[in-house]
């Protein structure tokens, strides 16, 4: 009886396990069908993979990094519902993803099982040098009409498209990555002196000694020139080819010119100030954190959207002042960021064509909410009034006028995600020592390396 | 009778291969995950790091040993040997010794402290190590962590310390970090282990004269090394596996002073998209770890 029954418990699992894969076999055999539509599909996929019906039921899926409240469920459902009274056929179902690892990290394993999400919500070092140089994007040259071309801020034009031509991006929203300054403990050190509070600007010498003011008169570390990891680098970057105009890149992306004098005087004073630390245990949001507690007194990594965000921290604790980067010769070039939408090539043009309507829905028939979801600015020459009607509108057009100073956008450099890696490396070791001028130079040879 | 014993021995057989089939129909669901999420994975692992294998549509390419060459030729990686190494060296004994200490003494303690003190110890392990981690990194903070908080209020410490953003500091933290949380199975196991111990060989050796110290070594000590043996292995492959620490706080760094063979295997498959290079270092971890299992193994069988 015992050995019937043990036969039978054994039974039903074997069933159960034929049974799990019988429920996934047809996943499995839908793939092929999206793949080879033309050839033997069958009847009831045929029209939507030869030209999909306007209205038949689509589904695709649109992973998202956190751009502002791009990464909040309710901004997100709120968009998705207006674009549902539009297009009630397409279902779009989305996950949130992080910055930081995980969301490349899941991504990454969803592209090597073949389950990649249809959309994708992120900026260029992702789309275009990422999965569009891997060539597992579409190429979304199509919505590149004229028009658009001709409203669009010609240096997100050019960051959203390879060299080839083909667009791996269409743009949501940018921004131009600032500084900040606690205005408070500023005035208080009689720093303001060395500062065009009107203009939001500084020469480098007023950085020097404004920084020497400060620490003088706190006694702690005035600001850090973070290297934990590449997040929020864009804030190192400009603070230190800014210094002494130096640049990271030739203007055609052909080369790294990190070797150069000016890169490496801009690096050795950030040794020199006693106020600037190089700190290899904070990143870019971590350092935001710290200002808006009120330990660091600026911070070289901020933008609208971080102000947002850590505005009920600040409180009335102190006043926020957003700067240019320090220059020596009044050109400053601030790092831009550029978040839109890239479709990943799942094989199946209906999900495709659906995804592009959403992308077209989200840039031009509601523009303005997708927009105003991330926080930032659009990149269109004629969206001047997204922010019109805002309680702090005012404020946002500070923040907006520095998008004037936007510099190159070298982050489609081939090998990119690896040359930042680099940087923050190159970053640790002056921190631990090593000579500016030849941590600068080896980084440099390195990420040259890298173009091939 | 040679009839009867035909019939026995077939019965016998047919017995045993039905229990046989039985068995083996209980084990066909673990061995069907077993297969496809273990050893599976594992031929794949060696596989592919024989190719130059990345994401995207590109054909992996066939290198033969390139990545071993490459690995050993690699600077990181053998500064992440290096590091994983003085990990597990450090954190092994420390954790089998303390364990063991902090066993002795809560075992011959009251019932109710004996439960209350492996409670204690235990809840770093039960806790996620992410929230552990931030806690860690907050007492750790450079500007308004606790540890410099306090040494610099009594003077023990003339200025902050970015413990986790020095060299000279970054690693000796990971491991405290790794203690805390390494510390709570071997001591619940020597604790058990402790209360297995035959008491009547125990209070022999005591009326013939053997001091308490003694008295571990020759009749306890004997007696729990199969859970030293385990306490042992586990530790040693818990700390050639450290990652969670090295990716919430430090990320390799500062300037590699905190890489381990782990996390360098995550930074090129996942990073830098080097998949093949990074089963390469997978397939020669494993091996390290194979062969310090089996020389512990050895070590134990010998006692």
């Amino acid at each position: 009886m015992k050995k019937l029954i043990a036969m039978l418990l054994a039974l039903v699992m074997v069933l159960g396990l034929c049974a799990c894969s019988v429920e996934t076999a047809p996943a499995a055999t839908e793939a092929p069908k999206a793949d080879a539509p033309a050839v033997d599909a069958p009847a009831a996929d045929a029209p939507a993979a030869e030209a999909p019906a306007a209205d038949a039921p689509v589904e695709i899926s649109l992973w998202t990094f956190p751009v502002g409240k791009w990464g909040d469920e309710a901004t997100v459902n709120e968009l998705l519902a207006q674009f549902n009274a539009a297009y009630p056929n397409i279902t779009v179902k989305v996950e949130y993803l992080a910055y930081g690892g995980d969301g490349d990290a899941k991504i990454d394993s969803a592209i090597e099982g073949g389950n990649a999400p249809d959309l994708v919500f992120e900026g260029p070092e992702r789309l275009v040098t990422g999965w569009g140089a891997r060539g597992v994007m579409v190429d979304l040259s199509d919505l590149w009409t004229d028009e658009v071309k001709a409203d669009m801020i010609p240096a997100v034009e050019a960051a959203c498209h390879d060299n080839a031509g083909a667009y791996y991006e269409f743009p949501v929203c940018m921004t131009a990555h600032c500084m900040a300054i606690n205005k408070t403990v500023f005035e208080e050190a009689g720093a303001m002196q060395y500062i065009d509070e009107e203009n939001h600007t500084w020469t480098t010498e007023g950085f020097i000694n404004a920084v020497n003011a400060v620490y003088a008169h706190t006694g702690s570390t005035v600001g850090a020139v973070f290297c934990n990891g590449t997040g929020g680098d864009q804030g190192n970057r400009a603070l230190i080819s800014n210094l002494y105009s130096g640049s990271f890149t030739t203007a055609d992306h052909s080369k790294w010119t990190t070797d150069s004098e000016e890169i490496a005087k801009a690096l050795q004073l950030l040794v020199d100030l006693e106020g600037i630390e190089y700190d290899a245990s904070i990143n870019g949001g971590a350092e935001a954190d710290l200002f808006a507690q009120g330990v660091l007194k600026m911070a070289t990594c901020w933008n609208l959207s971080n102000y947002n965000q850590r505005a009920e921290v600040i409180g009335d604790s102190f006043e926020v002042l957003p700067m240019n980067f320090p220059t020596d010769d009044g050109k400053v070039e601030l790092c831009g960021g550029i978040w839109g939408f890239g479709v990943f090539n799942n094989g199946d043009e209906a999900k495709i064509e659906a995804a592009k309507t959403f992308i077209k829905f989200m840039t031009e028939d509601n523009a303005i909410n997708a927009v105003k979801a991330s926080g930032f600015s659009s990149p269109r020459i004629s969206a001047t009034d997204v922010y019109a009607d805002a309680e702090n509108a005012e404020l946002i057009k500070t923040y907006e006028s520095f998008l004037i100073n936007l510099g190159d956008y070298y982050n489609v450099m081939t090998g990119w995600t690896e040359a930042r890696t680099l940087w923050a490396e190159t970053l640790q070791a002056i921190a631990t020592g090593t000579d500016a001028a030849q941590a600068a130079a080896d980084f440099t040879a390195s990420a040259n390396a890298l173009l091939g | 009778m040679a009839n009867k014993k035909v019939t026995v021995s077939k019965t016998t057989r047919r017995l045993v291969i039905q229990e046989n089939i039985a068995a083996y129909a209980f084990m066909l669901p673990f061995l069907v995950f077993f297969v496809g999420f273990v050893l599976y994975p594992m031929l794949m692992c060696v596989y592919t790091s024989f190719f130059d294998a990345t994401m995207g549509n590109r054909e992996d390419i066939f290198v033969g040993f390139g990545n071993y060459r490459e690995l050993f030729q690699d600077p990181v990686f053998w500064k992440a040997l290096w590091n994983t190494m003085i990990i597990v060296l450090v954190s092994v004994p420390v954790t089998c010794i303390f364990s063991l200490w902090v066993a002795s003494a809560i075992s011959k303690m009251h019932v109710a402290a004996t439960s209350a003190f492996r409670c204690i110890f235990y809840l770093p392990v039960v806790t996620g190590s992410v929230a552990v981690t931030m806690v860690w990194k907050w007492m750790f903070n450079n500007y308004y962590g606790i540890f410099n908080y306090i040494g610099t209020s009594t003077g023990l410490m003339e200025k902050n310390i970015n413990w986790l953003g020095d060299p000279k500091y970054a690693l000796g933290c990971i491991i405290l970090i790794l203690l805390t949380t390494s510390v709570g199975q071997p001591i619940v196991l020597y604790v058990s282990a402790l209360d297995n111990v035959d008491k009547s060989l125990v209070e022999a050796a005591e009326v013939d004269g053997a001091t308490p110290v003694q008295a571990f070594w020759k009749i306890k000590w004997p007696q729990m090394m199969p859970t030293t043996l385990y306490i042992l292995v586990i530790t040693t492959i818990n700390s050639f596996q450290c990652f969670a620490l090295i990716q919430l706080l430090t990320s390799g760094g500062p300037n590699n002073s905190t890489m381990t063979i782990m996390y360098y295997i995550y930074h090129n498959a996942f990073k830098l998209y080097r998949y093949g290079y990074g089963n390469a270092m997978g397939v020669v971890l494993a091996i390290i770890i194979a062969i310090l299992s089996a020389a512990q193994f050895k070590l134990g069988q010998e006692k």
